[in-house]
Formats: C-alpha cells, structure tokens, sequence
C-alpha cells in the first residue's frame, strides 16, 4: 500500500528556511539537494547546519540526514514539540536569521515554546531582534496568537562578536484565524527604537534627531526610543542601529532599519533608515515586504475560509514561497489588482482558501 | 290580548349604557386571540420560576455555533443509510422508499441510490449489509439512519453494536423503524411492545427520539401511506454538521470503473497493481489536488486526478422552480449505476447508453458468420505487431538468424500510444472552442463505443476514423474508454502551427498560447509584454551615472511606468504557471547579464533550454530576509517633490483624498488616481467635462459615499441593537460573513481547472476520482454491496506515530482487554489492528502501564499507528467477524496525543542478596552485572524485606556488579535486599489495516491472533519453562538461638529488664509437703458449707426448669399465631387470585364478545 509519503523535492541553497517550515508543518518529508554544488566550497553552512540542529531540538522525531558533501540533505519530520530549549547561534548570522522560521512554527507545538537564542541580535541581513520584537509578533496577533507571545532582549550583540541574547516566548493555538486585510489605511503614527552599545551613548540621540528631520514634515505622532544597555548586556562589540516602523489607522504596519557601518556617521544611517521606511510606505500594501512570506503562510494555514490581504508586489522570496506552498499544500492564491480601477497602485490582493490547519500536535491530556 | 303589540326593544344609541356594550363586544373579540390573563401567573413566585424554566429551555436550544461547509446552493445528497439485522426489511423499505419518489420499482438494488427527493434535496439511499465492516463504513458517511428492528423479535446485537459504532463516529440522526408488527396479533402485546421498544430505543438515542412503525408488506412493499409519512419526515430532517465530516473532504462511491490497460491485466494474469477510477458527490469539506485518500478496507491511496463531471442526477433547474412542487418528469430520475438502472452514464468525455439484454459474449445460440468472426476476433489474444514481432522470417534456408523487426516495432507502438494519449487530452482542451464540433464527435464516439458492445454494424460507419486510429484488436470487451478520435481534427485546427505533431509528441502539457512567437509573455487579454525591454530600460536608468539630472522628474515617470507595467502582469500566471526565477519575474536580476535570461519562459514555450552557466558572483547570494539597501533608491528621497508624493498615504495628508480613501468597510482602498496622475492633489469636481463615463463615476462615487454615509450613521445609532446580540448571535453573525465571503471571493474564476487549484473541488459537485496502484484483488473482488467510502486525509493523519487514547472497555464487552493483545481499531477513516499497551496516570508522576483495562473505567492506552487529530472518538474491537460470540464493541474512547515518543514505565524490582555485612554497611551481590550499571544506579534507594532502608554507594571492584550499600540498620545475611526501579517500555509498531475490501469473502478478514488462538488452532500446548513448574515448597525449620544477655549487663539492668526466664520447679513446695488434719468443730463448719452448697445448686436447677417450661409455652403460643397469620395470608392471596382470573376472564369474554358483538351488529 502506499505507505511511503510523498517526499518533496527542492533544490539549492536558497528559501531553504521556508521549504524547511513548509515540510516540517505539512509532516511531508524534503530533499534539498545541489545545495551550493558549484561552488568553490560546496555543502551547507554553519548556519545552516545550526538551524537544522535548532530545528531538530524543537521537534520530536525529526530525522536528518545530510550528505557526505553537504550538498543534500533529507529531513524526514516530526512532531513539533516546543517546550525550554538554548540554543547558540553561529556568528555567521544574526538571532533573526534563526527565529524566522521559527516564529512560523511555534503556535503550532506542543507545548508552548521558550527559546534562548545567543549570537548576534542586530545585523544587516535578517531581521533584527527589535523588528522581530515590535512588528513580526504582532502581525503574528492578527492570527489569534497573542496571548503570552513575547521576544525578550536580555543582552544586544552587535556583529562581529555578538554576545547578545533573547528569550522568545511562544502560546500554542489550535487554530490560526482567517484574516480579511484589505485596507491599509493611513499612516497615523511612527515609533522607532535606536540603541547603541558599546559607543558613545549619545550616538543613538544623534540618530533620532537626523530621523526626525526628515519624518517631522509628515506626523507628529512620532517617537523615537533610545534604547539603552550598559555592562555585560551590551555585548562584545561595538555597534549601533536605528529601527522605524510606521503603524497605519487599520494596523498596518511598515518598517526599516539601518545598522552602523564603519566610517558612516549615525546621521547618515538615520536618514537611510527613514529613507528606507519612506520607500516602504511608497510600495504599500498592508504588510511590508520582510513579513510578507509569514503573513502568506498563515493564511495558508488557516481555517477553509477565504483569506485576504492586501500586498504591495511579491519579493523574489514571496514569489519562491507561492510556488513551494503549492507543491506542499496543494493550494494557490488568487493574485488580483486590489484595485482594478486604479491604474497607479502596484498593490495586489491575496486571496487564499485556507488548508483549514489544525494543530494535530496539541494534546488534550 | 293576542293582538297587543309590545313595544320593540330599542337598544340604547349613546350614553353609559351604550359604552358598556361597545365595551364589552370589544372585549368579546379579544377573547377569540390570546387572552393573556388565561396564563398570568398568579403570584410572584411562580412568575419568576416561569421565567426561569423558559430561560433554561432557551439555553437548551443554543449548540456550539459550527460551520457548515456544504454549500446551500448545489447541496450533495443527504445520505439515508437503511441498517438492520438480516431479514428485516431493509430491501423492501428501499424499494418502497425508491417507488415513492421515483415511480419506478427496482427489482435488484445494488450499491448506492440516488434519487430527487424535493426541489432543492436530493438523496443517496445506502442499504448497509450485516458485516461490521460494512456497518463501521456506513456509520462514518452516513448523514440519516433508518435502523430497523424487527418489532416481533426485539432488538438485536448488531443494533446495539451499531449504535456503539455510531456513538464514537459523531452519532448522525436515527430514525428507528419498526417492522413485521403485523406479526404480533394481539393489539394489547402489540401496544406493550410497541411501548417497551420505544423505551429502550429512546434511552439509547435520546427521549423523544422518532421511531417509525411500519405495519406489514403490500404487493412486496411497505404501505403507501405510512412510506409517505416516512418520507415527510426524512424531508423535514435537519442535519446539524458533525465535527469531523466537517473538517475532511469524502465521496461515497456509487461508480466503479477499471481503467487499467487490459493487456498489462493479461500479461500478470490479472495481478498487476490496477488504476481505477471512483465516482461520487463529494461531501464534506473542499477537496484539494494532492491530497491522500483512505478507501476503509483498502488503504491509503494517491489521486491521479479528479475531474467534475456533470451531475447525473440534477436538482430540478430554473424552469421548474416556479412551481411549488416537483414535478413528476423530475420524480423520474435516479442514479444508482451499480444497479444499473437509468441505463446513461456520463463520464468524463463520452456518454454510454446501457442497452440491456443486447448480448452477452456465449450467450449466442447460433452466430451467423459475421458474428463469428468478430467473436474470433475478440479472441486473438496478441495484437498483430506482436505476431508479427514473433513470427520469425528467414531469408534463406541456412540462415542462421531470422530476421528480427523488434527495433522497429517497440518505438513506433510507444509513438503510437503517446499521440492517442495526448490526443485526447488536446481534445479535451479544445472542447470549449468548438463545441459543435465536438458534440458531433462525441456523437460519433457513443455510437461507437455502443457498437463495440453491441457488435451491431455501425462499426462500419466510421472507417476513415479508424483508419487514422490504427486501432488494434482488444482481446476483452473495454469497460473504460478515452477518446481517440480528435487526432484529424485537432490538427486541420491547428492547421495554421506546423509542428502540430511534434507538439502532441511533447505530452501533458495543457498549452494555452501556441503561439509561434516565443519571446512574448502573452496573456489573454493584454498586449505582449516584453518584459526584458522594461527591465532592459530600468538598467538603462542604472546606467546613466549623472543621476541627478531631472531626478524627479524622471523618478516619478519611472515610477509610473513601473507600477504601469507592474499593472499589466499577471501575477497568477507568471508565479504558478511559468518557469520563470522569482529575480526574472521581478525583473530585478541584479547581474546585468542578458535579456534572455529576463525574459519569464512559460514552461511549454521553450523546446531546448540552454543551460545557463550560473553566474560566478563574487559575493554568495545570501538567504536574507532584508532586502540590500539601494543607495540610488534612496538618494531620491533628497527631492522634495518626491517627498511631498506621498504625503497623501499619512493621516495629515489632504483632506479630500483622504475622505476618498479611508474606507473602513475593508472595501477595495481607492486612490485619486487623476489626482496622483497629474501630480498634484486636485479634486475630482472639475473632470465633467470629459463625458459621460466620468459623470457616471461621479454618480457611483456618490452614490457610494451615501452609502457609506448611512452606514455611520446606523452604526452611530442603531447601537442598542447591534449591543443586543449576544455572544451565540454574533458568532453565527460572523460564521455567515465569513461564508459570504468564502462564496463571493472565487466566483469569478472561470476556469475550473484553475478554481480547483484555488480553492479545490466543492462539496456537492459530481467527481470522478482516478485512483492508481490500487490492489488488484479490489477490482477482483468488487462487490457492490459493501459501500466503497474515500476518505480525504488531512496532512496530519498521513503521518504515523504514537496515538495516546482515553479508552473505556465497553460493559457489554464480557472479557477485560489486556496489554500488547492486538485491538481492532476504527478512528478516522481507517480500521486497522494495531497492539495498545493501556496505562494509568500514577499521582501525575509518571505513566504507569497497566496489565489490564480497569473495570469502569477509564484509562489510556498508547498504540503505534496513523495519527488522527485529537479529540477524535474511535471505538475498538476484539474481532470481526461475524462467529464471534456476544457483543464485539469491545471499547470506546477518543484521542488525546500525538507523539513520536512514549513515557509509560512500568515496575520493576532488582534483587540482591548480602555477602558481607558490616555495622550499617553491607556488600550487596547479584543486583547488577557490572560496576558501569552500578555506577547508574549510585544513590538509588533501596530497602530489605524487613524494612530497613538503604542507599547504593559504590561498586565493588571484586565480584562483577556488587556493591557497597549502607542502610540505616545493620541486615541479615538472610536479607533480600531489593531496588525498584520503573521500565519505560514501548508500544510495538504494529499496524494492520482491515483489507477487508480485498477479499473475496468480505466478512472472513483475519488479523494477527493471540498466540493462544494460534497454538489452539494448530493443537500445540504450551511451553513450559523448567523454572515455572512447581516443586513441593521444603522449608527447613529455622533455629534461632536462645538469647544471652551477658551477666555484666544483666547485672546492671533494672529488675523490670532482667531476663526472668527460669527452669520448672523440680522440688514440691512447701505446701505440697505438708498434709492438713482438721479439728471436729472444723469438719462440722466444712460439711454444713457443702450442704449448703448442695441447697443452692438443686435450687438453681429447679429454677432452670421452671423458666424452660415457660419459654416452650411460649413458643407455642407464637407458633401457633403465626400458623395463624399464615393461614389468613393464604387466604388473601387466594382471594386475590381469584379476583385477577375472573378479570382476565372477563377481558378475554369481552374480546371475543366484542368481536362476536361486531358481528352480531353486522
């Protein structure tokens, strides 16, 4: 009989976290192979090795098999089972490169789920803690998961060093609800968290201020936080950064963030962080680009309803994700104009009919 | 005085009178309506318990708000299961029922029954067999249950089993039905049992529940009359979603075809895997592509694919709507092709015309000579190219070799194979476009396909078809067809591409645009887009490097003709039907390298795909979530201009843009477009000049703000009602936007191939499913009597591991169930056997395994198999069969977890005995093997028989697996020293589905036995271990010896301390030696003391026999009152007797003297 599950076939090294997230929610086991096979040094990274072993720590019974070269690997899923896990990041990648995926899969363990994550907890290519902290989690509410969802930053870690640490602390649901986002609304305020450690602490007051020179034209409503952390929470490196997010009348929620570079002024990394969150407000949508793949995914996820959100256009990632939730899930997106009458507005809306995702691994015992 | 006329009486006009009588009329037609005085309450008191009692019953009306997934509008049958015990009626009630709504009487009935029952509802009648298999199946699609008793017998076994059975599965509606009631001739036992069985059914269902009685067969039916009434109240029925149907898609079967090549069935003599196609409404929730099947009784199955086909049994359409009943052209359709009634069956592309009693091969008596050659034809078991391919030429006599035509004959049969195949599947494609066409050759083909049952001539009528075919002979009559006849005109219509042949040679390809032109993203209603010259100009744009010049302006037309060309794509088909890289369809491949690469291919458009040689870049492209910042991107901010661009999306933009976009409704968000366009926020009122289509937009945009308006304005102060609705009001309200929704969102969606992808295919629509690599023996052993249920799986219950149940031995079960014996299990959709290990919580500490189940109880058992969601209710059996004596529902319960892990322990105690023992410490041997498991156990608790406690220390370098261990008291070498200890153990990974689909004999599956069974049914006994037998128990007597307190110790103890044993006295004693001689007056004073002694004795002897004689007086006395109780006893009782025969007599005179009075009377 057919026993054998079917098993999903990707390959390459990119989107490797959604594709993991995918086969670890659908329970359908992935092979990824030619996982950087032209390169000069082939197979996976330690990063990548570090999230496999993260991910297996989360999970009961996950099986993983990489091979000899690195460039394959099998991972057969199991139950996702949360509960007290530690993990140290590789200084390769930031906490948020890790937390990803993992905020994907957390509602839907066991038992609900506290992560320590140590490395780096700010850096140029993820997420940075405080935009995991004060926009991912909350679109994470629009879900229905809220309840005792929180990301603690107990230490900041700049690269190269790190030493930063964050709790994250995850509910269980049974269930993610429909959500029917259509309407971005205005911008009605920008909150924003600039911090420094290890240098001079009043580089994170200079940064506000170059922010507010050219967000001040727009609101009023804007507040610029300078988080402060001193001794050991500081970390082992020196390093700044500016984090914005604007918050719209319905919730809709954009952000940006630019980190110190050697030899930039903070002035000069605060205008690009406001720049950037201009250019975000400019694509609109209800969600900004970073969060788009887990806001699709959730909708995939939920009840069978017709799910819908409004986005600006699909990132490469976006685009990669559509194409793998339909391998897993069997299941598209209607991908409409949001509004047809309108010429100028790039948004689109997203419509799905969710896969009606039940939590099989809560247990009422 | 005759003629003295009074004076009439003349009603009073006006005045007080008048009032009153007004009054009292008025008060008069009142009284006709409700009087409400008539039910006041007349205190207080009882109005507040009144006002509670119906609060109540309010409250018992509420259920759990759920949503229901079938759709209102195209609903699937409901499901009408007939069960019961052999012989009781359940044939004839579904032909009675069949006649009723059909007007046609079935002679055999065989699988499900389709039939429209009303304008709106349909209905599947299923008649369930006595198997438990097939009762477990039924119980899990079956929406309505017509559970038959037989009223001259009672209840039977499989009733209760059944509605055990029904109970774990979600419990659907039960109508009971009483049949052979005309059996009973007496009307007093008649009503008595009537009473008696509606008790017993109403406590096992629920109180009131419907019990139908069903008086006896007219011309082999049920009466008219009371099969109305039935209908009436299947009709009414409501059906309240039952949670797990309403979580997973599922079809009940009423088709079975066989789709495997008939030659690939000869070649393996019939034993290859075969691909079988079911049919059926699918019920449920929405069946997504890809998703795993269940089929009960075969197992887990992979869909090929679905398609909807038109349904054979419609609901009465628009034109009959008008009237208020059916009619009767509807009442004539049914659908019940495993009955093989109707005699039309439409599939996917053809539509057969069963023509019954037409021919039957060797049914002939005599064939003519054409008839015989067909017939032999039929028979020639190879096709030519295989004769040919083994018949062997040889050039010359000598030649060594024949001469071989294999290398020519296996390519051009594939070639020949692949282009039917995709023949027909381009036909299908194309059936939209000209359907005419196509109607004709779909014409063609029945009658065609008729013939080649039929064997009339018509064979002849389309040679030039079947010259192009070059179709070969069958051996076996084809039961399943695929149209292979589009070959001539897919191609004079794709006349105008010339590689039409190479283009069905590609293969599955499902091609929208042929179009020659391949650079081209073509889409249907646009221009093609050349998506590398937009992307070619943005890099144009990169490339100037005075980027400052006219930034603005350039920024914003750059702007515009991206979110332009943005516009025009369609995003739905470059993302799920092309091949493109997400960079490409972005055009935002950072390396400039060329526009080939940009260009989005459609994955049929490109016949050769030149490898790209990936391109070197020197840094990796990371897996980043943040996007790399673009300086140039940015630097645009510097512009005021742009800047001030998009005030408009902040709240302090301008005010009427904002009124037109603020939408709280969650309508589409609108911009002024004219308004961004021009680039300055100007007000939409001056645009009337540009005509009619303007002006009705202003018309529409006002029209809309009205609405919009209204809306605030009820909300602001219809609050009190919309505060009114409570919480179970508000979720129904929500559940019915929800739905609306759910319903409006792809209803645009033309393309049903595309929907399905959408949202998947909808409960109520009329699907065949292509199932593959199903065992051969279900097509062998197909038995339309045992229903065919497909069961969608969620992604869940793919997947296998340990299952925690709540389980409860069942109180009819008569045997306990005992760990690691197999348990037949049905949860979900599947049955299987699987070996449980049961287990109790132990103070929340640990799981502790348990031997056996508890007596009313429950308890967990853990068990390895396919994991179901918890919550799920399952029920369990010992066996299936039907021999197995009593009551075969040998548990209930339902899932709690899901683990891939378990945590049941159960006790275990390791023994060890002392070889050395010093104060408190003692060398303990004979626990352990060896010092590594002792150093496990180190500081573990251990205790001896006696009491005394203990602690492992540390192992001994001597003996293997001693140790030192100190306790609180110095042991006996004669101690047993023991350490408990708990075991975790494991569940076996046993998992056997119930195949009892595949069987031959349905009812006779056999799972794994007990090895008991086993050695039973072979004749073995029992080994027995040596060390098991029993021996005569010798226990030598123990000596202890005698206790010696030393004498310095003694010495110093207190006399109370003192050891006081000492030996017997061997002397006599004082007195013993001494004799006594009493004085005279002595003597005298002893012998008057005897004497009165003597007195008093004798005194007391009397007194004895005296109080003696009073008591058996006394006995008599009672006994002589109770002989005379008794007898008045008897005499009441006889008098009773008495009475009751007389009454009964006079009843049965009665009886007979009514009847006789009847008679008289007549």
């Amino acid at each position: 009989m057919a026993q054998t599950p079917t098993i999903l076939q990707f390959s390459g090294h990119q989107y490797l976290r959604h594709r993991l997230v995918l086969s670890i929610l659908s329970g359908k086991p992935v092979r990824i192979d030619k996982i950087r096979s032209d390169d000069k040094n082939p197979g996976l990274r330690d990063y990548e090795v570090s999230l496999l072993r993260l991910l297996e720590r989360v999970t009961n019974g996950t099986i993983i098999e990489i091979s000899v070269t690195g460039t394959a690997i099998l991972l057969k899923p199991g139950i996702i089972a949360g509960g007290s896990v530690v993990h140290d990041c590789p200084l390769s990648r930031s906490v948020g490169y890790f937390l990803e995926p993992i905020v994907m899969l957390a509602p839907f363990a066991k038992k609900p789920l506290q992560l320590t994550l140590r490395g780096i907890t700010t850096d140029d290519n993820d997420l940075s803690v405080d935009i995991i902290r004060t926009v991912t989690l909350p679109h994470m509410q629009l879900f229905g998961v809220s309840e005792g969802l929180e990301l603690r930053i107990k230490k900041r870690g700049s690269p190269p060093q790190g030493g930063g640490e964050v709790q994250f602390l995850c509910p269980i649901v049974r269930q993610v609800k429909t959500i029917n986002f259509v309407d971005p609304g205005k911008v009605k305020r920008i909150r924003g968290i600039s911090h420094a450690v290890r240098v001079n602490p009043q580089f994170s007051n200079r940064m506000i201020e170059a922010s507010r020179s050219v967000l001040n034209r727009y609101i009023p409503d804007i507040y610029l936080y300078s988080d402060v952390y001193k001794g050991e929470d500081s970390g082992k490196s020196p390093g700044y950064a500016l984090t914005l997010l604007s918050e719209s009348t319905t919730g809709a929620m954009h952000c940006a963030e630019a980190i110190s570079q050697p030899g930039v002024p903070p002035e000069d990394i605060a205008l690009q962080a406001s720049r950037a969150l201009l250019t975000e407000i400019k694509r609109g949508g209800c969600i900004d680009r970073q969060h788009q793949v887990l806001v699709l995914l959730m909708m995939v996820l939920g009840s069978e309803d017709v799910g819908r959100c409004r986005l600006g256009e699909p990132t490469t990632r976006t685009i990669q994700f559509l194409r793998d939730v339909k391998e897993t899930f069997g299941t598209a997106f209607k991908i409409a104009p949001a509004d047809p009458s309108d010429q100028n507005t790039p948004d689109l809306l997203f419509s799905c009919y969710g896969v009606g995702y039940i939590n099989a691994n809560r247990s009422l015992a | 005085m005759e003629s003295q006329s009074h004076k009439a009486h003349r009603p009073a006009q006006s005045g007080a009178k008048a009032e009153k009588k007004s009054a009292k009329a008025k008060g008069k037609e009142k009284q006709h309506g409700f009087n409400e005085k008539a039910f006041a309450p007349r205190s207080g008191r009882r109005a507040e318990r009144q006002g509670r009692r119906t609060a109540e019953r309010d409250q018992t009306r509420l259920h759990v708000p759920l949503v229901d997934r079938t759709p209102d509008d195209q609903p699937p049958p409901t499901v009408v299961a007939i069960v019961g015990p052999p012989g009781v009626g359940k044939t004839t009630l579904m032909k009675s029922l069949i006649r009723r709504y059909t007007k046609q009487t079935l002679n055999q009935i065989q699988g499900p029954v389709t039939v429209v029952s009303g304008k709106k509802k349909r209905i599947t009648f299923l008649e369930c067999n006595n198997d438990l298999n097939s009762m477990i199946d039924v119980a899990k699609v079956a929406d309505l249950v017509l559970l038959m008793i037989d009223g001259s017998y009672g209840f039977e076994m499989e009733t209760f089993e059944f509605l055990n059975i029904l109970q774990s599965h979600g419990f659907p509606k039960v109508i009971g039905v009483l049949t052979h009631l005309d059996l009973i001739k007496k009307a007093a036992t008649l009503r008595a049992t009537k009473k008696a069985l509606k008790k017993r059914f109403w406590t096992e269902i629920y109180q009131g529940a419907k019990l139908f009685y069903l008086s006896g067969v007219l011309n082999g039916r049920y009466p008219d009359t009371e099969i109305l009434n039935l209908s009436r109240f299947i009709s009414v029925m409501k059906f309240r979603p039952l949670v797990f149907r309403n979580s997973h898609p599922y079809l009940l079967a009423d088709r079975f075809e066989d789709l495997t090549p008939r030659e690939e069935v000869r070649a393996s003599k019939g034993k290859c895997d075969r691909t079988v196609t079911l049919y059926g409404y699918l019920r449920g929730t929405n069946y997504r592509l890809g998703t795993k099947v269940h089929i009960p009784g075969v197992g887990d199955l992979d869909v090929k694919s679905v398609q909807i086909l038109g349904d054979p049994c419609p609901l009465p359409d628009a034109e009959s709507e008008k009237r208020r009943k059916l009619s009767e052209k509807k009442k004539l359709l049914i659908h019940a092709p495993m009955s093989d009634v109707g005699g039309v069956i439409y599939d996917k592309d053809a539509v057969y015309i069963n023509v019954p009693g037409n021919f039957t091969k060797g049914g002939m008596e005599n064939p003519g000579e054409g008839e015989k050659m067909v017939l032999d034809l039929q028979d020639v078991g190879s096709t030519l190219e295989d004769v040919v391919a083994k018949s062997q030429i040889r050039l010359f006599g000598s030649s060594s070799r024949p001469l071989s035509v294999q290398a020519e004959a296996g390519p051009s049969r594939l070639g020949s194979d692949a282009s039917e195949q995709s023949d027909s599947e381009e036909e299908e494609d194309d059936g939209d476009e000209d359907e005419d066409d196509d109607e004709a050759l779909s014409g063609e083909e029945d009658e065609e396909f008729g013939s080649e049952d039929g064997f009339s001539d018509e064979e002849l009528d389309v040679p030039d078809d079947e010259a192009t075919l070059g179709d070969h002979g069958r051996s076996a009559p084809r039961t399943v067809r695929r149209s292979m006849h589009g070959l001539s005109t897919s191609s004079g219509k794709r006349g105008e591409v010339d590689y039409a042949e190479s283009d069905s040679d590609l293969g599955g390809e499902d091609d929208d645009d042929p179009g020659p032109s391949r650079r081209f993203v073509r889409f249907d209603d646009e221009d093609p887009v050349d998506v590398a010259s937009d992307e070619e100009g943005e890099e144009q744009d990169e490339d100037v490097p005075q980027w400052k010049l006219n930034l603005s302006e350039r920024a914003q037309a750059a702007f515009r003709e991206s979110s332009r060309s943005r516009r025009r794509k369609d995003w739905t088909k470059l993302i799920y039907n092309s091949s493109a890289s997400p960079e490409s369809i972005l055009g935002v491949d950072g390396s400039g390298d060329t526009s080939s690469s940009g260009v989005p291919r459609m994955d049929d458009d490109d016949f050769f795909t030149v490898k790209s040689s990936a391109p070197v870049k020197a840094e990796e492209d990371l897996d980043r979530t943040k996007e790399p910042v673009n300086a140039d991107e940015l630097k645009q901010w510097e512009d005021e201009e742009l800047l001030d661009s998009i005030r408009h999306l902040f709240i302090t933009g301008t005010p009427s843009q904002s009124a037109e976009g603020v939408d709280s409704n969650g309508e589409p968000y609108e911009f002024d477009e004219e308004g961004l366009q021009d680039g300055d926020g100007e007000d939409m009122g001056d645009e009337n000049g540009e005509g009619k289509p303007s002006l009705n937009k202003d018309a529409d945009a006002l029209a809309a703000k009205k609405a919009e308006l209204k809306r605030k304005f009820d909300e602001q102060y219809d609050e009190p009602d919309s505060a009114k609705a409570d919480f179970y009001t508000e979720a129904k309200e929500a559940m019915a936007r929800q739905q609306q929704l759910n319903r409006a969102e792809f209803e645009g969606v033309e393309d049903p191939e595309a929907r399905a992808l959408l949202e998947g295919y909808r409960p109520g629509s009329y699907v065949r499913l292509e199932l593959s690599s199903v065992p051969a023996e279900m097509v062998e052993n197909f038995d339309p009597r045992y229903p065919i249920v497909v069961g969608g799986l969620l992604p869940a219950e793919e997947r296998f591991g340990y299952v925690q149940v709540r389980i409860k031995r069942h109180r009819w079960f008569a045997k306990t169930l005992k760990t690691n014996d197999p348990l037949i299990l049905s949860l979900g959709w599947r049955r299987f056997q699987t070996v449980p290990i049961y287990s109790l919580d132990d103070h929340s500490i640990r799981m502790r395994m348990l031997k056996y189940t508890p007596e009313h109880m429950h308890c967990y058992a853990t068990f390895y198999g396919p994991a179901a969601l918890p919550n799920t209710g399952f029920c369990a059996f010992n066996a299936l069969s039907r021999d197995s004596p009593g009551f075969r529902v040998s548990a209930t319960g339902v899932v709690l977890d899901i683990d891939r892990s378990t945590k049941i322990v159960k006790k275990i105690k390791l023994t060890g005995v002392p070889f050395k023992i010093f104060k408190n410490t003692a060398f303990i041997k004979d626990m352990f093997t060896s010092a590594l498991e002792v150093a496990k156990f180190e500081g573990a608790n251990i205790r001896t028989v006696s009491g005394i406690r203990g602690q492992v220390k540390k192992a001994l370098p001597k003996p293997d697996g001693a140790f030192r261990a100190a306790f609180e008291d110095k042991i006996l070498m004669s101690d047993i020293v023991f350490l408990r200890a708990w075991y975790s153990i494991q569940p076996r990974k046993f998992y056997n589905p119930v195949t009892s689909l595949l069987l031959s004999d349905k009812e006779q599956w056999q799972g794994m036995r007990l090895t008991g069974q086993v050695r039973r049914e072979q004749g073995l006994k029992a080994p027995t271990n040596v060390n098991s037998i029993y021996k005569p128990v010798e226990r030598p007597a123990r000596r202890f010896n005698p206790l010696k307190v030393p004498k310095k110790l003694q010495a110093a103890l207190p006399y109370a301390s003192k050891p006081k044993l000492m030996k017997p006295q061997h002397r006599a004693t004082y007195m013993q030696k001494r004799a006594v001689i009493m004085e005279p007056e002595e003597k005298k004073a002893m012998a008057l003391l005897q004497q009165v002694r003597a007195l008093r004795k004798d005194q007391v002897v009397r007194r004895r026999e005296k109080k003696e004689e009073k008591r058996a007086e006394h006995r008599k006395k009672i006994e002589k009152e109770e002989a005379k109780k008794d007898e008045k006893e008897k005499e009441r009782r006889k008098e009773y007797m008495r009475a009751a025969g007389m009454k009964s007599k006079r009843e049965a005179e009665m009886e007979g003297g009514g009847r006789s009075g009847k008679r008289r009377k007549t």
